[in-house]
């Protein structure tokens, strides 16, 4: 058997130092997924990523968390006490091999560890360095204390969701966290560039605060233009058939019913007469209830509740229909035949559905990756994009903690094993 | 600082419309190419005509602080792609251009004539960037999308909100604005990269249901390896506690509606703003930070509350005492008394805060106030990112529609002034 060659990476050749802590780290898989070789360093009891629940097998452990798993695939790891003169020392003599350094400290902590981009520069003339910080290095709230909730709140994001009569309520899965890295990724790309042409390295800031909230959609520009405040308004139904059904087995959310937006209602009410739960819908007054309805009339109607709490009360008997039809079937059925009428559905899917997903697995999304220590491999999420010509994959599985501390150090260094040895003894790596 | 932004001399054609795509031309923009929005009035983008819109100013294609905000500084040129004749044009364009973005459908590329085999022909070295929704094969290629879809499908919506009611959803259609035009930026800058090396350019293929997905690969990490389905849980998390929103003081009078303002008679009595205090405790100092805070209340001694298990055990209960605690504060002022002693904690902030009352975003800069215009001064987000080697700033205000037909006719495509005539005569140009 000779060996397919494999396809060529993206970023071949591009080295990264990854020194993030929880938020941050998915910059490093964007770039390692991608084929830099991204070695994160952690303090010799770990990084605080790895204390993340839950756990493989649900045994607690270094190497078992399954967020670190995730945000870490690709990656190599040594374990470097920075804290330490010595291992800034070692910090300092890897620099000039990598182009860029991604970290999640402080300011102060930038420069008690001496991991200022001018410090670096001075080593390094082409380092690129990057801070991905709750709320930016500098201004009034620079160093305030933060997870990722809190930066959330601060956005602008977290005021437009959940219930009025709740709390506002935190989008799930540390979101501040990946709007920052996938913004310093973008930066860290775009500063190579320029690189390439002057040479110069240069340092970039991230604040979470700024990179989530541009995902306030129209809610500033409201504001701003209208003085108008958008704000949570929970599973409100705008119209009937527009908005989040249960159903036999779960949830479906369903925009029918505004022109350009798939098939208009009459398309639904067909199916439900094939069903024989349409009642009275195939009547001439319900066919055209919506008719003339646009996304301009529609974002109009935003501004009037009153007028559209009207026009629900009017169509009540339309949506009553629409909820028992939805009720009685399967979120897959609602999505698929739904779908190829020409109908906005989309299901609301748990993991388990993104699992069986038809187009995910048709496409060859999941990826399996080995464990060799384990004599087993699991089934990782697949790719953001795919490049035709340097396709993205999963290099290797997470490391384990410090995995490639001695090969870094012994042998990219030159550290002799006695060395590494007293390093070991004294806490350093 | 270089004085040339990382990306000047490129030049991306940005056929895509709605949210993710033009959102990644706006990114490649800020990094200083030259985005061409190649956009036509007899298929207006749906952002240029949906609200908000300074009030009386409605009907413009070119007023929506939607569309707006999301392509600032680019250039507008108008081609109808319905017409055969717009496919010369925009392969004129394409050869012209080093990045090609869309966003539709597969079939309409297809019906347009502009697929990457296609393309390659007149520009051998392009990236040729495509976001269909589900991708450009496959069973479900065809489904309808749109933001508010792709949440769902993707699994963003069944974790978002309270175990007890229905998933509430995000708000927005927040896959839009970083997590699939930021991936599209990543994927596009790396193929950017390397074509520098090799030459050669390529195809991207966004399947923007994949890429919020891959957003959240610890939850479905945790079915295929644990075989459990993650569930939403409202605020809160299983390394943290307390960790929630809080009710503080109400704040200032809700706004009424611009369109209510301007029927004279309505004038209903003004409802006060609710406020909230995010506040997050990972750590024992940071829950002894809290108590001093609170002044050591004596709920607080019970064996209860004094470990991080019994905290959690008993969090309804904890939960009703700090909000008792926190109704009777300024929520501002709670949040700097608790960030002065290390406690993580952040007001819920409304439009109205970041923009005219968080101090922090305004000695940054964050927002940027452009002069346009149809609009006038207008706020829009800073980017995302801030780089020593290039000031912080967009590329301008975004285009009226067509406004740089003109330049991209004749500097651009370098067409001669009958060929233009003919173009316009024949509203291809539209």
């Amino acid at each position: 058997m000779t060996a397919n060659p494999s396809p060529p990476a993206a970023l071949e050749g591009l080295r990264v130092l990854d020194l993030t802590g929880l938020p941050g780290q998915y910059a490093g898989k964007l770039l390692a997924d991608l084929g830099a070789d991204v070695i994160r360093i952690e303090p010799p009891a770990g990084s605080p990523a790895r204390n993340r629940p839950p756990f493989a097998g649900d045994v607690p452990g270094p190497n078992t968390s399954l967020a670190f798993w995730y945000w870490n695939t690709s990656k190599r790891s040594i374990c470097l006490d920075i804290a330490t003169e010595d291992g800034r020392a070692l910090l300092r003599r890897l620099l000039p091999r990598f182009d860029v350094l991604i970290h999640t400290y402080s300011e102060a902590e930038v420069m008690s560890l001496g991991l200022s981009h001018a410090e670096l520069a001075a080593l390094h003339a082409g380092i690129i360095t990057c801070s991905i910080t709750p709320f930016g290095e500098w201004g009034p709230h620079a160093g305030w204390q933060a997870d990722d909730m809190v930066v959330s709140a601060m956005s602008g994001l977290m005021t437009l969701a959940g219930y009025p009569d709740r709390a506002p309520v935190m989008p799930p899965g540390e979101q501040a966290a990946i709007c920052g890295s996938i913004q310093a990724a973008s930066a860290i790309l775009a500063a190579l560039f320029a690189r390439d042409r002057s040479g110069a390295g240069q340092h970039i800031e991230v604040s979470q605060q700024e990179a989530m909230s541009i995902t306030q959609e129209t809610a500033m520009q409201t504001w701003d233009m209208r003085g108008e405040l958008r704000r949570r308004t929970g599973n409100q139904k705008l119209l009937p058939g527009f908005g989040t059904y249960a159903c036999a087995d779960g949830y479906v959310y369903s925009m029918i019913g505004v022109g350009g937006f798939g098939s208009p209602l009459p398309v639904l009410f067909e199916w439900m007469n094939e069903k024989g739960m349409a009642g009275d819908l195939m009547q001439p007054e319900w066919q055209t209830a919506l008719s003339g309805m646009d996304l301009r009339q529609l974002t109009a109607l935003l501004t009037q509740p009153d007028k559209l709490a009207e026009m629900m009360t009017r169509l009540a008997h339309i949506e009553e229909l629409i909820a028992a039809f939805y009720a009685a079937h399967t979120k897959e059925e609602l999505y698929v035949v739904g779908q190829n009428r020409r109908l906005l559905i989309g299901p609301l899917n748990n993991a388990r559905d993104i699992r069986n997903n038809e187009q995910f697995n048709t496409r060859g999304w999941w990826q399996e990756v080995e464990h060799p220590e384990q004599g087993r491999s699991y089934t990782y999420p697949g790719p953001p994009y795919r490049h035709a010509q340097t396709p993205w994959r999963i290099h290797r599985r997470p490391p384990l903690l410090g995995e490639h501390t001695l090969d870094v150090l012994e042998g990219e260094l030159g550290l002799t094993r006695e060395q590494t040895a007293m390093l070991m003894g004294a806490g350093v790596i | 600082m270089s004085g040339e932004l990382p990306l000047s001399g490129l030049r991306v054609a940005d056929f895509s419309w709605f949210g993710a795509g033009p959102i990644a031309g706006l990114m490649l923009r800020t990094l200083g190419a030259e985005v061409i929005r190649v956009e036509s009035q007899a298929r207006m983008d749906g952002l240029r005509m949906t609200q908000p819109v300074p009030p009386g100013k409605e009907g413009s294609p070119n007023v929506s602080g939607y569309f707006n905000n999301y392509n600032a500084g680019k250039l507008s040129f108008t081609l109808d792609l319905s017409r055969p004749e717009a496919r010369q044009v925009a392969l004129d364009l394409l050869a012209r251009s080093d990045v090609m973005i869309e966003n539709y459908t597969p079939r309409v590329v297809q019906n347009w004539g502009l697929t990457y085999d296609e393309v390659v022909k007149v520009r051998p070295d392009i990236i040729y960037a495509q976001m269909p929704m589900q991708g450009s094969w496959g069973p479900h290629r065809d489904f309808l999308g749109f933001g508010a879809v792709i949440a769902p499908v993707a699994g963003y919506s069944h974790l978002s909100g309270w175990p007890d009611r229905l998933p509430s959803s995000m708000g927005v259609n927040y896959p839009d604005y970083v997590i699939n035009p930021g991936h599209a930026v990543v994927a596009i800058l790396a193929a950017l990269r390397y074509r520098a090396r090799t030459g050669n350019g390529q195809h991207i293929e966004l399947a923007q249901v994949e890429s919020v997905a891959a957003t959240l690969g610890p939850f479905l990490l945790e079915y295929t390896v644990n075989d459990s389905v993650p569930e939403r849980s409202g605020n809160r998390v299983a390394w943290a506690c307390p960790h929630g929103a809080y009710r503080c003081q109400d704040g200032l009078p809700l706004p009424v509606a611009a369109t209510l303002r301007m029927a004279a008679s309505a004038s209903p009595p003004p409802q006060l703003e609710d406020r909230w205090l995010a506040i997050a405790i990972t750590n024992d100092a940071q829950w002894e930070g809290l108590l001093d805070v609170m002044g050591r209340p004596a709920w607080a001694q019970d064996e209860r509350f004094t470990t991080f298990l019994g905290r959690k055990r008993h969090e309804d209960e904890l939960d009703t005492h700090i909000e008792a605690w926190t109704s009777t504060l300024n929520a501002e002022e709670a949040m700097r008394q608790l960030q002065a002693r290390g406690v993580p904690a952040g007001v819920v902030q409304s439009a109205r805060d970041v923009l005219d009352h968080d101090e922090h975003l305004r000695e940054r800069g964050f927002y940027q106030y452009i002069n346009h215009a149809e609009t006038g001064r207008s706020a829009y987000d800073g980017p995302g990112f801030r780089m020593s080697g290039a000031p912080f700033a967009l590329g301008g205000p975004a285009p009226l529609i067509g406004e740089h037909n003109d330049y991209v006719l004749r500097e651009v495509l370098n067409y001669s002034d009958e060929r233009i005539a003919e173009l316009l005569i024949g509203q291809v140009i539209y």
